[in-house]
């Protein structure tokens, strides 16, 4: 028996892939909801079997988003020439013009935190300079501080006169899903542990900083069950696992671990997304990401980059259809066509699959009249428009956003990874130091990636490439590898590729 | 004069023969994969004497197998470095018959006088993987097991042996014992098991090596018969003859090989590894180098016509070094060639060096310099062409003016850099000769080097240069400080270029266990620079300073870093950034832990440091206190 989803118009790709995913909750929001989740979980953390309902209840800290993203005065107020007791009154004023009324409306404390309204000035300054996206036009409740500690997490709002919302513009579950994924991992109370120990430490400068001014956390009014995630054990959910587990055992301070935490998290999402479109659509290949290593000189593999991207951004809509259409082959359904009322029990199966047609039938046409093949074929049709709105825009999306895909130099989107995203390959798979070509071979298997020719035999033996252009491919790789002090060679014919942060002891 | 080299002719110039075999040894483009095999029989036609070198790798091994200590040896080392050589060498030191070792077999056998067997595989990857699984069979017996009666000699490339264990072990379903300790040894990074030697011959200082390649080359005796070369009476010159003396170094007191071997030893530093058969093939192209040359190499034969045409400094050894005279892909072909063009050296130049070479001739202000410097050589220096081509240069003949014009004479400048690379005098303050690179602090470099080596102080403009260079990194800053270093975040993520807020600071020189001091590294003789923040092993982060990375600091604290230096030496700073910061991190939570039992004068204030600059560009810390009691 399916769950009942609540807030959708039909269940399709909730029940291929969860809860939701979705596009423009890009990487570092997904992580920033997650720890949200996880705060609220820190006593039990990745600790809920697939069937209990994980609850949690957000921060929202609208003083401290407030002070950081809407309260564009202080600079100005700061550059006059003015007694302290003038700066801060002003400020105040104008700060209070702006305020939400959401505990926001007293201010004073601010005051004796700071010896000086410079110094407070100076303190915004900084934590501005390392917020996600300060500078960008979203609104100002959708900006988020770094999160430093327990105190600098809190969730996407949408703040008006009618009080602070969660409208799931940014934090649309992606977060929750991520939550639920790491729970059903192996290893996921050990990471938890990790995760608690170095990310939620009160007592780091920084998080005491923002605690100076947010004050006492402000909470949503209630907690609430996070979303769903409909398997309860998958083997990208313990990849994910043991890739964010490395990267925590690296000898790194955490909030650079976090930009690798952050990558590793959006890359291996992908290939969940891509892993369960394949399989929902019958195909049981691995899912293969053919990189192009960019360089001076135009390659073959640009094309061939180019349609492995394609072709995964094809996948997700025909997952779509299938998990539609496989409705008819389900023995049920051909008991459904040949009973008494064969409209009637298609339109229950329906339902009891897909949470469609509504049963407060409220639309123009009359679905109790209609053949189950009608039904299938017009869900199909609502099912795939809606999935281009949103989940169909996944690929694109977050592979750009990790830095996996480009138009570097070319007018098509392809595979093709930036420096970020391989130092954090690197980081996540290499313990020590290991061969390049068994590197190579490690990412393919992990991640499949497909850059020297051992990865690529498929494609040679079927002639849409030719050796020489991916073994040149993968030298380019070991050329900018070296360039980011990854790979040291050791003659023409070996090099390592090394971790430049090794653990504590390992060497 | 007989046009067809030969040296059998009555009429050839007298050491044609050696010039034809020496030949051999140059860039041409043949692949000789069995170079030592193919030597061997060049030197049996052309009847000179062979060029040898000395290898104290050899003595060493000889020695290990006539001690009768059991186990095995692994020659390493990547082509070029002479692992069919030694490994020839030995065999016949051994006993071996030199025609055993010519024949087909891929394994060979002889009896030692101890009664104990060596069984030799001059190249591992000749095998196929039967005959390989038994060589590494035996390999690990002798090493691991008991077995005294057999052992291995055998070498291969660093990327054989250990792809070769590695299949192996894959097939046998476990890992192979020996592969991580060879791959330790490979990397300087771990203990090599007592009954297994290994000879890592691209391990080898590399200004000895072309040291003695040199020597063995220009000071070869078949040079003597050039004394009655007809191509060098009645004051003729012979390009070959030339390059060969100025390699020898008779003329300038040797300062041509000196900087040739500061080139080598800056790029062994900078991770380049020089094979033998690289240095030979280098010595052979500086001395018979010429642009008009078939391949690029001059046989005697060549040579009147070469004095004919008036041609003679196309062959000039200051561009033959870096292989001017090679098409750039066959000089690319060699590792020696790409390591030097790195030096970037005709390109790079100084408003200085550039003003003498073009107007040194008429300004008078630089006449004396450039006589001294460019006039006083006739043959490469200020030639009769080079002037003619300067002074239409300047002169602004029509050719000139149009597109390209200046092209010929601009070739004839990067001649003229390389050449005054070579030639500037050591002490020259006006022209260091350094500037002449894109290492301009190469000099600095290897002075530093050379004082760490001989544990004597490092000058302290080089200290602080690198101090400010490191705190320039660590700030994003441009400040000035020399005394300390700040460890410095923004907070956040690492990789923000500016971080004002002072995580901790340590002082420029190490007192009492903490701040940063210049060491040399044993393993790899590099200097490295180590910042403590505690005293005790786990309180430093250490940074190995190769002269790339020291070109960068140095560059950062000059304030003039070219946009196009190496991304590398950014990220590899940022890691070592994000290690101290990592140290910072540990450190400041084991001082938490030990204060806890104190009063917590900690818990009602937070005091974070900015780093602020003063006009002076000078920085330092501004504590801001934020009170966190409720």
């Amino acid at each position: 028996m399916r769950p009942q989803i609540d807030g959708v118009d039909f269940a399709v790709d909730e029940h291929i892939w969860g809860h939701r995913l979705y596009d423009e909750q890009l990487p570092h929001l997904t992580v920033l909801e997650f720890l949200g989740v996880l705060g609220s979980n820190a006593d039990n953390p990745l600790i809920a079997t697939p069937d209990e309902t994980v609850r949690y209840r957000p921060q929202r800290q609208i003083r401290l988003r407030g002070l950081l993203f809407n309260n564009p005065y202080v600079e100005s107020v700061h550059e006059r020439a003015q007694s302290d007791e003038d700066k801060w009154k002003q400020w105040g004023a104008l700060f209070a013009g702006d305020a939400t009324g959401i505990g926001d409306d007293n201010m004073v404390y601010l005051r004796k935190a700071f010896t000086s309204f410079d110094d407070f000035a100076k303190s915004i300054e900084l934590l501005r300079s390392s917020a996600f996206e300060a500078r960008s036009n979203k609104r100002w409740s959708s900006k988020f501080v770094f999160p430093f500690g327990p105190d600098a997490l809190y969730e996407d709002l949408r703040v008006d006169s009618g009080g602070a919302s969660n409208d799931r513009r940014f934090f649309a579950r992606t977060g929750e899903i991520l939550y639920l994924m790491l729970c059903r991992a192996k290893r996921g109370p050990e990471l938890g542990q990790k995760l608690v120990e170095r990310l939620y430490d009160a007592g780091a400068p920084m998080n005491r900083l923002v605690k100076a001014l947010q004050g006492e956390p402000q909470l949503a009014q209630d907690s609430r069950p996070v979303g769903y995630l409909p398997f309860a054990t998958h083997p990208r959910f313990d990849r994910l696992c043991d890739d964010w587990l490395a990267i925590l055992s690296r000898d790194m301070p955490i909030y650079d671990a976090l930009e690798h935490l952050i990558a590793s998290a959006g890359l291996n999402l992908l290939l969940y997304f891509l892993e369960r479109a394949k399989a929902q659509a019958g195909d049981s290949d691995p899912v293969e990401l053919v990189c192009e290593i960019v360089s001076r000189e135009r390659t073959k593999v640009r094309a061939l980059s180019g349609d492995s991207y394609q072709a995964n951004q094809a996948l997700s809509l025909r997952a779509v259809r299938t998990a539609v259409e496989q409705i008819r082959l389900d023995e049920d359904w051909a008991a459904a066509l040949v009973s008494d009322d064969p409209q009637g029990e298609c339109l229950q199966m329906m339902r009891a699959w897909f949470q469609w047609p509504p049963t407060k039938d409220d639309e123009e046409a009359d679905h109790t009249l209609k053949t189950g093949d009608e039904l299938v074929r017009e869900l199909v049709e609502k099912a795939t428009s809606r999935h281009e709105q949103h989940f169909g825009k996944i690929h694109a999306a977050w592979s750009r956003s990790i830095g996996l895909s480009s138009r570097r130099l070319s007018r098509r989107t392809r595979y093709a990874p930036n420096d970020r995203l391989l130092k954090t390959l690197v980081i996540a798979i290499v313990d020590d130091r290991m061969q390049f070509d068994e590197f190579l071979q490690e990412a393919r298997r992990r991640y499949g990636i497909v850059i020297g020719d051992t990865e690529g035999a498929r494609l040679i033996k079927e002639r849409q490439v030719d050796q020489e252009a991916l073994s040149d491919n993968s030298a380019n790789l070991e050329k900018r590898l070296m360039g980011l002090g990854l790979v040291r060679k050791l003659s023409d014919s070996c090099s390592f590729v090394e971790n430049p942060f090794i653990a504590e002891g390992s060497e | 004069m007989n046009a067809t080299p030969s040296g059998q002719d009555a009429g050839a110039p007298p050491s044609s023969a050696w010039v034809r075999f020496l030949r051999s040894y140059g860039p041409t483009p043949n692949d000789l994969n069995l170079f030592d095999e193919y030597v061997t029989g060049a030197l049996g036609r052309a009847k000179v004497q062979p060029i040898t070198l000395t290898s104290p790798q050899l003595e060493k091994m000889k020695q290990r197998i006539e001690s009768g200590a059991p186990g095995s040896l692994l020659i390493a080392g990547t082509a070029g470095d002479g692992k069919t050589y030694h490994c020839r060498s030995l065999w016949i030191g051994l006993g071996g018959s030199p025609r055993d070792w010519a024949g087909p077999a891929q394994v060979k056998k002889v009896t030692l006088a101890d009664g104990r067997i060596a069984i030799f595989v001059k190249d591992l990857s000749e095998l196929n993987d039967d005959q390989s699984d038994d060589a590494l069979g035996l390999l690990e017996r002798s090493v691991l097991g008991g077995e005294d009666k057999e052992f291995l000699v055998v070498a291969a490339n660093h990327g054989q042996i250990l792809e070769r264990l590695r299949d192996i072990g894959f097939r046998q379903n476990r890992t192979n014992p020996l592969r991580k300790p060879i791959q330790d040894a490979f990397l300087l990074s771990g203990l090599v098991p007592e009954r297994l030697a290994i000879f890592d011959l691209s391990r080898t200082a590399h200004r000895q090596s072309l040291e003695e390649v040199l020597t063995a080359v220009a000071g070869h005796p078949e040079w003597g018969n050039c004394l009655d070369c007809a191509l060098r009476s009645a004051g003729r010159i012979c390009p070959i003859f030339e390059n060969r003396e100025r390699l020898l170094g008779l003329q300038d007191g040797g300062v041509f090989a000196r900087r040739l071997g500061d080139l080598v030893e800056v790029s062994k530093l900078n991770g380049w590894h020089l094979p033998v058969r690289d240095l030979l093939a280098l010595a052979a192209n500086m001395i018979l180098g010429h642009r008009d040359a078939r391949e690029g190499l001059l046989a005697c034969a060549d040579v009147a016509r070469i004095q004919d045409g008036g041609v003679i400094e196309r062959g000039s050894i200051y561009d033959n070094v870096f292989g001017a005279n090679l098409p750039r892909r066959r000089a690319n072909d060699r590792q020696v060639f790409r390591a030097l063009a790195s030096f970037g050296i005709g390109e790079e130049t100084s408003n200085g060096a550039d003003g003498l070479l073009v107007y040194g001739a008429d300004d008078t202000k630089l006449t004396e310099a450039f006589s001294q410097f460019v006039g006083n050589d006739a043959i490469y220096g200020a030639t009769p062409s080079y002037l003619a081509a300067q002074r239409a240069y300047l002169e602004g003949e029509e050719a000139a003016r149009l597109d390209n014009g200046a092209a010929q004479f601009l070739v004839r400048l990067e001649a003229q850099r390389r050449r005054l690379f070579f030639t500037l005098p050591e002490n020259e303050t006006d022209y260091p000769f350094w500037a002449m690179t894109a290492f301009r602090f190469a000099g600095d470099y290897l002075e530093m080097s050379s004082a760490l080596f001989e544990r004597k102080a490092v000058s302290e403009t080089i200290r602080s240069r690198l101090v400010r260079g490191l705190n320039r990194v660590m700030t994003g800053l441009l400040i000035e400080n020399a005394d300390r270093i700040f460890v410095a975040s923004s907070g956040g993520f690492t990789q923000s270029r500016i971080s004002v807020l002072c995580d901790t600071e340590a002082p420029a020189r190490r007192v009492g266990g903490i701040g940063m001091a210049l060491r040399l590294d044993v393993h790899t003789e590099r200097p490295t620079l180590d910042v403590a923040l505690a005293q005790g092993s786990g309180g430093s982060a250490t940074f190995n300073l190769t002269p790339v990375r020291f070109e960068f600091l140095c560059r950062v604290a000059e304030g003039s870093l070219p946009g196009s230096f190496s991304n590398e030496c950014l990220e590899d700073m940022l890691a070592f950034k994000a290690k101290l910061l990592r140290k910072a991190e540990l450190l400041g939570s084991a001082r938490l832990t030990d204060d806890e039992g104190e009063a917590g004068s900690d818990e009602e204030a937070l005091t974070l440091t900015f780093i602020e600059i003063e006009q002076s560009g000078h920085g330092f810390s501004r504590p801001v206190t934020v009170r966190t009691a409720p």
